[in-house]
């Protein structure tokens, strides 16, 4: 079929080498945990690096007193 | 000479099955090299999402919704990988633990045989592998739709959502929701597809009708935006800090739309017609970007004059016009999809301005409207025009009780997991950013900055609902002290039950 390199006499080794496998196997199944846990780690990470931003600039916010309802003078009256 | 050269010639010629050989391969090349080029065409839907919804952000807010569709990509990936590529290979008959559809069993049509085995995490085919060209794009093409779903629902929750309660939202959305519900209606081996008929060819209801259907689960606990509606539950109106980019945005969201419709497809470069629709029928690609052009045309006609020309929502007509005849796109006559696709640019605006002032649910930017009343509206339409059509492999017609039934099925599986588990993180207080944050913008507690430096600050203008131009400072100050910092009008309650 081609005639620049033996790819006849080779192809089955060569489709052997390249290819991502066998899968089904221990490897492959080791890999996929790893990156599942990753992704997990990743979601709670989001969670608590998100929190700890928030929580920060609103305590930040709340102590500036820019949001304190103003007092009218004579209003407790 | 040239009868020397003869002998040498033949004896070179390839054998028949040489010759089959190298058309496989080179039809196997053609359509991994067509699927790459739209999964390339398809980001710029998220490209555009991300302009459009940042534009339509006010300027504190606006580095916090682009990164939303950003991170999309970083969580709706892998999630996907993992999990919502096997759901749609071996989910197509509901939720198989055994037998012939379970993780290494063939599932679906003898023509798709194996093909639930190839799309677990740990399969020979989810890597490099020279046997098979194929399943990689085919992933990555279901990939971008996944995140394409995201982004929908990204746009209706922008300026008070928490980015990490967002991106699990859009996991399960992306990754689980819209993946089963293609499984079963957006497959040749889905259990509506061949026991209903239920065709939805470029997927007005499985990913815009799903999608947008989710993002009103969400939005019902999210709550409006502090200062959205007034005391009287009359919906003022934020004005997005650049409707340019939100323009530039749409288009180039129509831009991707032509690989998404492509990307719809099956092509069978070795076999008449050389195109099939996801169900296994007949198409082929001019049709549906005959479709796809004309549908654009009768959306922004449509939402023109509904909106009385209104910017932002005759572009979202024309995207609304296309999600209506998507569905029916491999079989309408362009005339057809022009008339329907007007009636669609017309339906999101009536629904988009219903939702927002009879529902008062703060959907940013219509996109309940656009994507999920318009793609259920598409779903509905292919039972009146595309009635008696076969569907799928197995010639199964299409018909308006089939496409009711696809409804029926969607809407809860898309509706009840975006309502529980936006519950559920609202109840453990991160779904929403604290008020104080909202007020300030998301931007400053996100990422400590302002992202226009040069630019000097000018007061933000709120419109009220009868149409004044009024400083937002007070007003949203005044929201925020009147209900501390909760919503200003829940969903569905008017303002007698406030007082």
């Amino acid at each position: 079929m081609f005639d620049t390199f033996p790819y006849d006499e080779w192809s089955e080794d060569i489709a052997g080498f390249w290819t991502w496998g066998p899968g089904s196997s221990t490897g492959t199944y080791i890999l996929t945990a790893i990156g599942i846990a990753v992704m997990l780690v990743a979601f709670v990470g989001f969670f608590i690096l998100e929190n700890r931003k928030l929580a920060h600039q609103e305590a930040a916010l709340k102590a500036s007193g820019a949001l304190d309802r103003p007092t009218t003078m004579g209003s407790a009256a | 000479m040239i009868s020397s050269l003869v002998p040498t010639w033949l004896a070179q010629a390839p054998t028949p099955e040489e010759l089959k050989t190298q058309i496989d391969l080179s039809a196997q090349i053609q359509t991994e090299t067509f699927y790459f080029w739209t999964v390339v065409v398809m980001w710029l839907i998220h490209v555009g999402f991300m302009a459009y919804e940042a534009g339509a952000a006010r300027r504190k807010n606006l580095m916090s919704t682009a990164m939303k569709n950003i991170l999309t990509i970083a969580v709706v990936t892998p999630t996907f990988y993992y999990f919502g590529w096997y759901i749609y290979g071996c989910m197509e008959q509901g939720f198989p633990t055994v037998g012939p559809d379970s993780m290494d069993g063939h599932a679906g049509p003898v023509q798709f045989a194996g093909f639930c085995g190839q799309t677990a995490p740990w399969a020979s085919e989810m890597g490099p592998n020279l046997q098979n060209h194929l399943n990689a794009v085919f992933f990555l093409a279901f990939l971008l739709f996944s995140w394409t779903t995201g982004s929908i629902m990204s746009g209706a929750l922008i300026e008070r959502v928490r980015l990490s309660a967002y991106l699990v939202l859009t996991a399960v959305l992306g990754s689980f929701v819209w993946i089963l519900d293609a499984a079963w209606g957006w497959s040749a081996g889905g259990w509506l597809t061949i026991r209903f008929g239920f065709h939805d060819a470029i997927a007005s209801g499985v990913v815009h009708g799903v999608a947008g259907v989710f993002a009103l689960g969400v939005l019902i606990n999210l709550g409006p935006r502090i200062g959205k509606y007034t005391k009287d539950g009359l919906a003022r109106s934020f004005r997005g800090h650049n409707t340019h980019l939100t323009l530039m945005g749409l288009m180039l969201i129509f831009t991707g739309f032509y690989g998404f419709y492509a990307a719809c497809l099956f092509i069978t470069p070795t076999v008449f017609p050389g195109w099939l629709n996801i169900y296994g029928s007949y198409t082929t690609l001019g049709a549906i970007a005959f479709v796809i052009t004309i549908g654009f045309a009768g959306g922004f006609t449509g939402g023109w004059f509904a909106s009385k020309g209104d910017p932002f929502w005759t572009l979202s007509g024309g995207l609304a016009g296309v999600i209506a005849v998507s569905a029916g796109a491999d079989v309408y006559h362009p005339s057809l999809a022009y008339l329907l696709s007007i009636s669609g640019g017309m339906l999101a605006v009536w629904a988009g301005n219903y939702i927002e002032k009879k529902l008062r649910l703060d959907d940013a930017v219509g996109a309940v409207a656009v994507h999920g009343v318009c793609g259920f509206y598409g779903v509905f339409l292919v039972g009146i025009f595309a009635g008696g059509y076969p569907t799928g492999l197995s010639n199964v017609e299409s018909s308006m009780g089939g496409q009711l039934m696809g409804i029926m099925t969607f809407i809860p599986l898309a509706f009840i997991p975006g309502y529980v588990f936006s519950w559920i993180l609202k109840k453990m207080n991160l779904l929403r950013v604290p008020p104080e944050v909202e007020l300030e913008g998301l931007d400053m507690a996100e990422f400590g900055m302002d992202f226009y430096p040069e630019f000097e600050r000018v007061p933000e203008i709120i419109i009220e609902p009868d149409g004044r131009e009024v400083d937002g400072a007070p007003v949203l100050l005044d929201a925020y002290w009147q209900t501390n910092g909760k919503p200003a009008a829940p969903v569905g309650v008017g303002s007698e039950e406030r007082s």
